[in-house]
C-alpha cells in the first residue's frame, strides 16, 4: 500500500510514533490507514500462534488492526483518527513483532495446535503447559492508570431510531423528515453514505442525501450502537457517542427501531487469508476513495458485483492487477478482462504480501505478483441487534450467510423492529434506498 | 506456515472447524464453544457466516439447522466505564428476556435416529450433573443409561457459569463435597483426556459488614477442622494478594489459596465422551415431554423422539428441575432465578484469585485466556427462567467492580449473557429419592454452585445407586426435609 501520487491533501500532515519511529499520517485519518501508507502492513501478532497481522476490514469488525494505543490496549487503529505524537505499539509479540520468538509456535504447529487434549493428563507437562499457556495467553496488558469518568449519560426519547446512515438509512431519514417525524439516525463512521461513500461504485447508484435537508439533529455520526434492551421505562438502544472529551452513553427509547446497519466483510477462508496485506475488498475502496491510498499491483479474489465493480475503482486510479479470480463461477461476460473463474486460493509472503496463487478452472496453478490481496465478497448482514430485538434470522445457504428475515415494507417477525438495506440479504444501494424509504413510509401508518 | 484462517481472532482455523464436527459437535454454538470461535474481539463478526457455510456445505448440519449462535451484546467491545455510567433505577426489579426465537432450539437440530425403547436409568438434564453421574454409573458398571438433553451441551448453567470453584462454604457437608471435587478435577485431563485447565489461585473473600466479617471468622474455624487452609487477611494483606484493591468499605476478609477457576465446558465434553466410550448413550436436542406413571413408579420417560421405559429416573434439569418434576405432578421448592455475568477483552495475567464482595455478590476473576470474567446477584431479580441479558447488570457490575479496581476502567466488555441459579429454600441441593414416586431420584438444587459440587456428588450418588448401600447425603438433602422442616441453611451463596 502507498499513498497514490494524485492523493488530494485531505488534512494536516503529522508524525505519530510507532515503538520510536516516526511515521508520517495525516491528522484525522485512521491511523491503522497511516500505517499501511507508510509501508507498515503487519501491527500485530497473533493471539495463539504469533502469525504476523495487518489490517484487514476497516471496520472494526475483526480484531487484526488492534494495537495499544497511548497506553490503552486493544484500540481498533482503524476507527482511531491519528493524532500528533500518538504512541502506537504492536501487541502480543516478544522481544518484538518483527522478530517474535513464539513464531515458532506456528511452525511447531503446522496442523494446528489442540488446546483441549495436548498434554491432557500427562504429568507434570500438563502443569508446565497450565503455566506457560497463562503467560502467552491475554492479549495486551491492563491499563496502568485508572481511566477517568466519560461525560455523563443522557436518555433521549424519540418517535423512531434508525441505524447506520448508508443508502437505506439516509432514504428512511429522508422520508421521515419530509412527513415531519421525529427521528434520531446514528451512524457509527465519521461520514454518512455506507458504501456509496467508500464502496466500489455502482451503476444506477443514488447520490448520497445531503445531511442538511434531514430534520435539524437528527444525525449524529461516530456513534457505536451497543446493544437493543428493554428496561422498566421500555426498549431502547445504548449508544456510545464519540465527543471530544470522551464517549458518552446515550439511552435512546425509540417506538419503532429501522435498522439498517449493512454488513460486516467476512473472513473467507483460504490459506494465508489473515497475512498482513490481504484486505476485505470494502476496505481496499474506503483506503482508495477516502484517503487516496491504494496497492501497487492487487490480486482480487471474491465473487459478485462489487468485486468487479471494485477492479474498475482500483484501475481507474492506476493500480495494476494481477489477477482477477472468481470464486463461485465463471465470470459474467465483460466483467474484466483478467477475470477467470477459480478456486484454492493463497497468500504468499513472509510477514506481508508479496505474490497469490490460485487454480483457474482451465489450466494449472498460476502464481502472480501482489503487494495486496484484495478479498470481495457480499458483506455479512448485521443482524445481530434485530436478532436481539426479535426479528427472524435465517441463513442464505446459496450465498453462505445470515439475514434478517423482513418483508417488502421492512416488516420483521417483532411489531418494533424494522429492517431495510443489506441486513435482508444484499441487493444494490439503489434497491436498499428504496426499500429505506418503503420501512419508513410503512412504520410511520402504525405510530401512535 | 500456511493456515487457512477462519476465525482470525482466536487463530480458529477452518480444520479446527472439521475436528470439532468430527468429535459430534456440529451444531453453530457446539463449534463455537468447542473451537473458541467467535469468542475473541469481534464477537463472531467476520466469522459466522464462514463457519455456518462451512458446515452446510460439509453437510454437518442440514440447512435448517444453521442457527446464528445467540446474541452477546454489547456489539462492539465497550469500556466499563462507560457502561457504568449508565442510570440504574435500583428500585426496579430488572426486566428484559431473550426473545423467543433466541430462546427456543430449531426442531431441525433435532437428531433423527431413534431413542432406544428401555434403558434402566433415564437422566433428564446434560449438564455436568446429569453427564457426571452418568459418567460415574458407567465406571461403577452400569451402562444402560440414556442422558436426554433439551439443547446443546453447555446450553445450561453448566455452559454460563463463571468456572469458580472454592471450599470455602458454610457448612460441613459443602466444604467436604468441594474438597473432593476439587480432587477429582485435579485427575480429571487423566482420567478423560480433555484440559479443563484448573488455576488454584485462591478466592478472596470481602466483607462490608461486621456480620459477614463473623460469617468468614467462623469459616475460619470450619474449614481448618476439615483440613481447608483458609485464613482471615486484613485490608491491606488482601491488598498484597491482589496489587490495585482498593477494599473500598470493606472491613475483613478471608482466602483461600486452595480454590481456584476452571474452564467449565470441557468437563461437559470429557464426560460425556467418557460416557460415550463406555456405551452410555448422550441424545442432545431432545426434549422430555411428560412421564407415564403407574403403581408408585415412573415406567416410562416421554420426549419429543419417543417413549424410553426405564427402571430409574434422575432429574437434573437444574433450573429446569420444577418444570420438568411438574409433568410428573411433583411440586419441588425450587425457583430458578436469572443470574447475569460477563467476560472482557483478554490481558495478560494480573488477577490471581476470584475476589468476591460477598455483601453484594460482586465476583471477578481472570480466566485463563486472559479475560475479565465476573458478575453480580440482583436483589431485585423475580423468580423465572429468563436468560435475557440487561444494560442494568453491566451498570451495576462495572460500577462495583471499578470501585475495587479502579485500573480497569478502561477495559472492553466483549460480552454478557445470563444463566439460572436453581434456588432452594435453604440454598442446599435436593438428593436422593422423592417421596411418593420411588424411583425418581432428585439431583437438582445447587443454587449457583451444582458445577463444583458435581464430580463429587455425581461420584456418591453412583455408588449408592448401584451398591445400594447408605450414604447420609441422600438423606440429609432428601426433598422431604422441606415438609419436615429441618432445614441447615447455607449462607456462603455470592449474588
Amino acid at each position: 500500500m502507498r499513498r497514490l501520487p494524485d492523493a488530494s491533501l485531505r488534512g494536516r500532515a503529522i508524525t505519530v510514533d510507532l515503538e520510536g519511529e516516526s511515521i508520517p499520517a495525516i491528522e484525522g485519518e485512521p491511523v491503522a490507514c497511516s500505517l499501511v501508507a507508510a509501508g507498515e502492513p503487519m501491527l500485530a501478532r497473533s493471539v495463539k500462534y504469533h502469525r504476523p497481522r495487518g489490517p484487514y476490514c476497516f471496520a472494526a469488525a475483526c480484531s487484526h488492526c488492534l494495537m495499544r494505543v497511548d497506553g490503552l490496549p486493544n484500540v481498533y487503529t482503524c476507527r482511531t483518527p491519528a493524532r500528533e505524537g500518538m504512541k502506537l505499539e504492536r501487541q502480543n509479540a516478544y522481544p518484538s513483532a518483527k522478530v517474535d520468538v513464539f513464531e515458532t509456535i506456528d511452525w511447531f504447529f503446522p496442523k494446528g495446535l489442540d488446546h483441549h487434549e495436548m498434554f491432557a493428563g500427562v504429568p507434570v507437562a500438563e502443569q508446565v503447559m497450565a503455566k506457560v499457556a497463562r503467560q502467552l495467553a491475554g492479549l495486551g496488558l491492563l491499563p496502568k492508570e485508572a481511566a477517568p469518568t466519560p461525560p455523563e449519560s443522557r436518555t433521549v426519547r424519540t418517535r423512531v431510531a434508525v441505524v447506520g446512515a448508508g443508502a437505506a438509512g439516509l432514504a428512511a431519514a429522508r422520508e421521515l423528515t419530509e412527513r415531519g417525524i421525529p427521528f434520531l439516525l446514528f451512524e457509527r463512521e465519521d461520514h454518512v453514505g455506507g458504501r456509496l461513500a467508500h464502496g466500489a461504485p455502482e451503476r444506477d447508484a443514488p447520490e448520497i442525501t445531503d445531511v442538511a435537508t434531514l430534520a435539524p439533529a437528527s444525525l449524529t455520526t461516530r456513534a457505536t450502537v451497543l446493544g437493543l434492551y428493554d428496561d422498566e421505562a421500555g426498549r431502547f438502544l445504548a449508544v456510545g457517542v464519540w465527543e471530544p472529551t470522551g464517549t458518552r452513553l446515550l439511552k435512546v427509547y425509540a417506538e419503532r427501531f429501522l435498522l439498517t446497519p449493512g454488513g460486516h466483510p467476512p473472513m473467507v477462508p483460504f490459506e494465508n487469508n489473515d497475512l498482513p496485506g490481504v484486505y476485505a475488498g470494502r476496505a481496499a475502496s474506503l483506503l482508495l476513495r477516502r484517503h487516496d491510498v491504494a496497492p501497487k499491483v492487487a490480486a482480487l479474489v471474491g465473487w459478485g458485483d462489487e468485486l468487479y465493480g471494485l477492479a474498475r475503482l482500483l484501475e481507474e486510479r492506476g493500480v495494476k492487477l494481477s489477477a482477477v479470480v472468481d470464486l463461485k463461477g465463471p465470470p459474467p461476460s465483460g466483467a474484466h478482462a483478467l477475470a477467470v473463474e477459480g478456486s484454492e486460493p493463497k497468500a504468499h509472503g513472509m510477514r506481508s504480501v508479496s505474490a497469490f496463487s490460485f487454480t483457474p478452472r482451465e489450466g494449472s496453478r498460476r502464481k502472480v505478483h501482489c503487494d495486496a490481496v484484495l478479498v470481495s465478497v457480499p458483506v455479512s448482514p448485521s443482524f445481530e441487534l434485530a436478532r436481539q430485538g426479535g426479528a427472524k434470522v435465517s441463513f442464505d445457504a446459496g450465498r453462505g450467510l445470515f439475514r434478517v428475515e423482513a418483508d417488502a415494507d421492512g416488516r420483521t417477525e417483532a411489531p418494533d423492529i424494522f429492517a431495510a438495506g443489506d441486513l435482508t440479504g444484499g441487493g444494490s444501494a439503489k434497491d436498499a434506498a428504496a426499500a429505506g424509504r418503503r420501512a419508513a413510509q410503512t412504520l410511520v401508518g402504525g405510530l401512535s | 506456515m500456511s493456515k487457512s484462517m477462519i476465525c482470525s481472532c482466536e487463530d480458529v482455523t477452518a480444520d479446527d472447524v472439521r475436528h470439532a464436527v468430527s468429535r459430534g459437535y456440529c451444531d453453530v454454538e457446539s463449534v463455537k464453544r468447542y473451537t473458541g470461535f467467535g469468542t475473541g474481539i469481534c464477537q463472531g463478526k467476520s466469522c459466522l457466516s464462514a463457519v455456518a457455510a462451512l458446515l452446510e456445505k460439509e453437510k454437518a448440519l442440514k440447512p435448517d439447522a444453521v442457527v446464528p449462535f445467540t446474541p452477546r451484546p454489547p456489539l462492539f467491545p465497550t469500556e466499563l466505564r462507560l457502561l457504568a455510567s449508565a442510570p440504574v433505577d435500583e428500585s426496579q426489579p430488572p426486566v428484559g428476556g431473550l426473545p423467543q426465537d433466541v430462546d427456543a432450539f430449531a426442531s431441525a437440530l433435532r437428531p433423527e435416529g431413534p431413542l432406544p425403547a428401555k434403558a434402566k436409568v433415564v437422566i433428564i438434564g446434560g449438564g455436568i450433573m446429569g453427564l457426571a453421574l452418568a459418567y460415574n454409573l458407567a465406571r461403577e458398571g452400569e451402562t444402560d443409561v440414556v442422558v436426554l438433553e433439551r439443547g446443546y451441551l453447555c446450553a445450561g448453567a453448566s455452559g454460563r457459569n463463571g468456572g469458580g470453584v472454592r471450599m470455602q462454604w458454610g457448612t460441613p457437608a459443602l466444604v467436604e463435597l468441594a474438597k473432593r471435587s476439587i480432587d477429582l478435577m485435579k485427575g480429571f485431563a487423566r482420567d478423560l483426556g480433555i484440559n479443563v485447565w484448573l488455576r488454584q489461585g485462591g478466592y478472596l473473600f470481602l466483607a462490608r459488614t461486621d456480620a459477614v466479617a463473623k460469617r468468614l471468622e467462623r469459616n475460619v474455624t470450619l474449614h481448618n477442622r476439615y483440613g481447608v487452609p483458609t485464613r482471615l487477611v486484613t485490608p491491606d494483606a488482601a491488598r498484597d494478594i491482589v496489587p490495585g484493591l482498593t477494599m473500598k468499605g470493606c472491613v475483613a476478609a478471608s482466602f483461600n489459596p486452595e480454590d481456584g477457576v476452571i474452564f467449565p465446558w470441557p468437563f461437559l465434553w470429557g464426560y460425556a465422551q467418557g460416557c460415550k466410550k463406555k456405551g452410555v448413550r448422550v441424545e442432545t436436542y431432545t426434549d422430555v415431554t411428560g412421564f407415564e406413571v403407574s403403581g408408585g413408579q415412573v415406567r416410562k420417560v416421554k420426549t419429543d423422539r419417543g417413549d424410553i421405559a426405564c427402571d430409574t429416573v434422575v432429574l437434573a434439569s437444574g433450573a429446569w428441575s420444577p418444570e420438568v418434576a411438574k409433568l410428573v405432578d411433583v411440586q419441588l421448592p425450587n425457583e430458578p432465578h436469572r443470574h447475569e455475568i460477563l467476560s472482557t477483552e483478554p490481558l495478560k495475567p494480573f488477577l490471581g484469585p476470584l475476589v468476591s464482595v460477598l455483601d453484594s455478590g460482586l465476583y471477578f476473576s481472570q480466566s485463563m485466556r486472559g479475560e475479565i470474567v465476573g458478575g453480580m446477584g440482583d436483589p431485585k431479580e423475580p423468580a423465572g427462567l429468563n436468560m435475557g441479558s440487561t444494560l442494568r447488570f453491566v451498570s451495576r457490575f462495572a460500577r462495583a467492580l471499578m470501585e475495587q479496581m479502579p485500573h480497569v476502567g478502561h477495559v472492553k466488555v466483549l460480552r454478557q449473557w445470563a444463566g439460572c441459579y436453581d434456588v432452594t429454600p435453604d440454598n442446599n441441593p435436593i438428593l436422593g429419592r422423592t417421596p411418593g414416586l420411588d424411583n425418581l431420584l432428585q439431583m437438582s438444587g445447587f443454587v449457583g454452585h451444582g458445577f463444583m459440587m458435581a464430580p463429587a456428588v455425581a461420584e456418591r450418588m453412583a455408588k449408592w445407586m448401584v451398591t445400594g448401600e447408605s450414604d447420609e447425603l441422600f438423606t440429609r438433602f432428601n426433598l422431604r426435609r422441606f415438609a419436615e422442616g429441618s432445614l441447615e441453611r447455607e449462607d456462603m451463596i455470592i449474588g
